[in-house]
């Protein structure tokens, strides 16, 4: 039954996903009234089907790829809407809408088939490590769609030309973007440390101090190093534009890499097929 | 053919007006009607004779008259008489002043009329939001004096819904076609809310004022003023200056220290040499640690490096850029009100059908009742040959009887239907 809801979110992401494009790139505002409201249904429906396959399946922790995929899609999913309730903007969705189609897509066919023997699995101080580090990824990827939507529209200012087929005019103003690229990023700050303190906790009760010595813990820790020098240089020299995009992007990757390092680690696999 | 036509009983729309396209600026401001005496105007308009329901728009645009008159034989031809009378009356205007200049509308194309002009169709600047406004007030004071009732009302109703759908289907009042307005756009593009803003006015001049005024209006809160005339700048400061609004006179020499301050920079002087070079802007984007930075240059000779604009955070607007976006949105209005006119058109078929359809509705009743008393009259002469009947084989009957009636009204119903159906003018 699960499978069935996500694939049902998954369609209203790709009907949101469409109808997001006349409303932010061609100033359609009718069209938001399609987007809005199958994003919020997707949003139920997805979030039905995860609790429902946790539930079923691992004691409420997403410890498949797929598992994981999918909470990170309702994460982005929620913060959208989020966006769109704060600054009254469908501008992200552009990127935001699609990329929860395509996260939701391989799980809504495949679903996960590994499982896990770590013993803390029945403590929630699991999910929370999982969903806190996954919401500062979140926040991090709306930080750098923000910052590019940022350099697009100004681009487009600049360039004056009004109408360019390529760079079509968004709705949403340069200042806002950069309020959310920045709130975004002091969102996620909070989220990942005490996604990473909880995760050490559980380490070190569980494993001792060897964990720490693995190199996806010390991109981890590397990542928020990153992520707390990227908001210093951001506020301390108002970084906007290019710039930032370069510095988002550059934490964007390290994230990837932190995701990627999990292949390689000896201690931070939990999963049994 | 025209008497057994319920329009008898509805009456005939009549619309006469002058505007900005018929009448000259002279003739339309001797029929302007205040909006404090359009209550008057409008009460006096429903006792002209012959005159059911009326309302008056009365704009810098255009004066028209909306009238539902007795649709007679001498109600029609003395309709555009009566109302010239009236204008004659009311505004001691002589009839061969106004004649020239005016148009009249009769049902259909009156309704199409009224549609357009709340749409915005049929403005100076095509799609400028204030007209919808406008006719709403009119009907609000139309129907205070109770000059608005029965057709008028749904007809108005009508009219709102049309232009709502046409702002809402179209784009044909989302781009600004003054450079003022387009300036404000391009500030609300760049800062989103314009509350708490600081806008810097270097030298003076009419439009520069005008899009400070704009710009005020959208919530700018502070404007510095700079004249090489001090004097100047102080009175330019004095006009701004409001309970909301902090204006400053800052000396011409203090220029570039407080220009970092601003957000929006206007610039209109008449120096021969740039007053902003590239370097400036650099300097100005460093002191306000990148906060983006808008220069409108409405001076000729141009008063800002037009390189400036390279400058990350910097956007330099003047005044040919400023006129080329006011033209394309223009443009952009022309092919969006080719879109509004089809709705237009299709929503004036949809009036009429719905309005004839409903003339149609009592002789259709009248028809189906006819022929309902006619089969219970035959039902009731063949009582006696139908009373050993079982009661499934009356049921039967009743069936069949009913059936046969309503086949053969059909055709008749059709026709009925079709006769009131809108037909094309030719």
């Amino acid at each position: 039954m699960s499978l069935l809801w996500l694939r049902v979110a998954i369609l209203l992401y790709g009907i949101a996903a469409l109808a997001v494009l006349p409303a932010a790139l061609y100033d359609r505002p009718h069209w938001r009234h399609i987007a809005i409201p199958a994003t919020v249904a997707a949003v139920l429906f997805h979030f039905v089907s995860l609790a429902e396959m946790l539930n079923v399946a691992h004691h409420r922790l997403p410890v498949d790829t797929h598992e994981t995929q999918t909470l990170l899609g309702l994460l982005l999913a929620i913060a959208f809407l989020v966006v769109y309730w704060r600054y009254r903007t469908v501008s992200l969705g552009v990127f935001i809408l699609p990329i929860c189609f395509l996260l939701g897509l391989v799980p809504a066919f495949h679903p996960g088939q590994e499982n896990t023997a770590f013993p803390m699995v029945h403590t929630g101080w699991i999910f929370l490590h999982v969903a806190l580090l996954l919401a500062a990824y979140a926040a991090l990827l709306i930080s750098l769609l923000a910052s590019l939507l940022y350099l697009i529209q100004e681009r487009r200012l600049k360039q004056k030309s009004p109408a360019l087929p390529w760079l079509p005019p968004l709705e949403t103003p340069l200042e806002v973007l950069d309020q959310i690229a920045l709130k975004a990023l002091l969102f996620g700050l909070p989220c990942m440390t005490a996604g990473l303190l909880i995760g050490s906790l559980i380490a070190q009760v569980t494993v001792g101090a060897s964990y720490f010595r693995d190199p996806k813990i010390l991109f981890a820790f590397a990542l928020w190093l990153a992520y707390i020098a990227m908001i210093y240089i951001r506020r301390a020299a108002g970084l906007r534009g290019r710039r930032a995009v370069y510095l988002s992007s550059f934490v964007f990757f390290v994230v990837l890499a932190v995701w990627a390092a999990n292949q390689f680690s000896a201690v931070h696999r939990f999963t049994a097929p | 053919m025209n008497q057994s036509k319920p329009k008898t009983t509805q009456g005939r729309l009549v619309l006469l007006g002058i505007n900005h396209i018929t009448a000259p600026i002279e003739v339309r401001e001797r029929l302007a009607i205040p909006s404090a005496r359009l209550a008057d105007a409008t009460r006096s308009l429903l006792h002209q004779p012959g005159i059911r329901e009326g309302l008056i728009l009365s704009t810098c645009n255009r004066v028209e008259l909306l009238t539902l008159q007795d649709d007679n034989e001498t109600a029609q031809s003395q309709a555009k008489t009566d109302l010239l009378r009236f204008l004659h009356e009311y505004f001691a205007v002589p009839p061969h002043d106004i004649q020239p200049h005016l148009y009249e509308f009769q049902e259909r194309e009156a309704v199409r009329h009224l549609f357009r002009v709340a749409s915005s169709l049929d403005s100076m600047v095509v799609g400028e939001p204030q007209i919808l406004g406008q006719v709403k007030e009119s009907y609000t004071i139309a129907r205070e004096v109770g000059a608005v009732s029965t057709q008028l009302e749904s007809l108005l109703q009508r009219t709102f819904t049309v232009a709502k759908k046409v702002r809402t289907e179209t784009q044909i009042g989302s781009s600004s076609v003054s450079i003022a307005s387009v300036a404000v756009d391009l500030a609300q593009k760049i800062f989103g809310s314009l509350q708490g803003k600081t806008v810097l006015l270097v030298g003076a001049g009419k439009m520069s004022e005008l899009a400070a005024r704009h710009l005020i209006e959208r919530g700018a809160s502070s404007i510095l003023v700079v004249n090489r005339t001090e004097s100047r700048a102080e009175k330019l400061a004095a006009d701004f200056a409001s309970p909301n609004v902090h204006t400053e006179a800052v000396p011409f020499d203090a220029l570039y220290e407080h220009a970092p301050r601003a957000d929006i920079v206007i610039t209109s002087t008449g120096a021969p040499q740039k007053i902003f070079g590239r370097s400036h802007g650099q300097h100005f984007l460093h002191a306000r640690r990148n906060r983006p930075m808008f220069f409108i240059d409405i001076a000729v000779p141009r008063d800002v490096d037009p390189r400036m604009n390279e400058v990350e955070g910097c956007f330099v607007y003047d005044i040919d850029d400023l006129q080329q976006v006011a033209a394309a949105n223009l443009a952009d209005r022309s092919r969006e009100a080719a879109a509004a006119e089809t709705i237009v058109s299709r929503e004036v078929d949809k009036y009429h059908e719905r309005l004839q359809s409903r003339d149609a509705v009592p002789a259709i009743k009248a028809l189906q009742q006819q022929a309902e008393e006619l089969r219970q009259a035959e039902l009731a002469r063949s009582q006696s040959k139908l009373a050993d009947l079982t009661p499934q084989q009356r049921e039967a009957v009743e069936a069949l009887t009913r059936s046969l009636t309503a086949k053969l009204l059909h055709p008749q119903l059709t026709a009925l239907r079709e006769a009131t159906r809108p037909k094309d003018p030719e």
